[in-house]
């Protein structure tokens, strides 16, 4: 395996999170696409510390991961509020702010 | 080496593979077991790259922990009023295939940039710099105040999960 061929996957995993944000409706897709884009940046983390032997790399993909997970918690909690107070999942309809 | 890039290419292809069945799926509930999938496959290729810690980490707290709380909140929500991928050729679905295909034109692009800087070498022999204890010690040393601001966003986190899921939606009558 080379550095190109682990960024180059990298990228083509993070474009495919991008275009599932753009193309889905439904928030708990978008919300696993955003886990996709994390991990693709992630995995560019990994090959980079293999590449040139730095763990600090790998200790900020630790640090990623830790986040993504605090991240996960609350975005699907605020998910799963507005469904309560709206009865409605569909991202294009959920407009307001207000609860 | 031979071994290790087959095992990569082999890993890469399904982690893209099941990377685009997420997003083509119809339903919510066949895009999460296709992202844990997904999830294995970068698991298997963190393995390959010498990180083994990260590996295990992506298997506990990844397609463990976070996508059972995924799985937990379509159950609470209910699947079927999740809103599908729309069936028809809708204008958002032909600009999102035109930025999907702007997004597969820029990686040719970076593959020509790193031809030129020696990144498409393979790989130097797996030293044990990518070791747990390695990780250990740059995480406990020069990473501490990091790794303990990420306990204190874990606890914040938490106490704001807790407090969104006992607010009472008193709101929720009063709106049309």
């Amino acid at each position: 395996m080379s550095l190109a061929f682990v960024l180059l996957l990298s990228l083509l995993i993070f474009c495919t999170g991008v275009a599932g944000v753009l193309i889905r409706r439904d928030p708990i897709v978008l919300f696993i696409c955003i886990e996709m884009m994390f991990n693709a940046a992630n995995l560019a983390f990994v090959g980079i510390a293999r590449a040139t032997g730095l763990v600090e790399a790998q200790a900020i993909a630790f640090l990623v991961i830790a986040v993504a997970a605090a991240e996960v918690a609350v975005g699907l909690a605020i998910i799963i509020a507005i469904f309560r107070s709206q009865h409605d999942a569909d991202v294009d309809h959920v407009s307001s702010l207000k609860g | 080496m031979g071994l290790t890039l087959a095992l990569g290419i082999f890993f890469g292809a399904l982690a893209l593979a099941s990377a685009l069945a997420v997003v083509a799926t119809r339903h919510a509930i066949h895009s999460a077991l296709w992202f844990i999938t997904h999830l294995l496959c970068l698991a298997c290729i963190y393995g390959l790259l010498n990180a083994p810690l990260l590996a295990v980490l992506q298997v506990m707290v990844y397609s463990g922990a976070v996508m059972m709380l995924f799985l937990f909140a379509i159950m609470i929500l209910d699947a079927s009023v999740l809103p599908a991928l729309p069936r028809g050729k809708g204008a958002l679905q032909a600009l999102g295939g035109v930025l999907v295909a702007l997004c597969l034109l820029a990686p040719g692009l970076a593959w020509l940039q790193l031809e030129g800087r020696g990144m498409s070498q393979a790989l130097p022999e797996a030293s044990a710099d990518g070791s747990t204890a390695a990780v250990a010690r740059v995480l406990f040393g020069s990473y501490l105040y990091p790794f303990e601001l990420v306990s204190v966003l874990l606890l914040v986190a938490l106490i704001g999960v807790m407090v969104l899921a006992s607010r009472k939606l008193d709101s929720a009558e009063s709106r049309p």
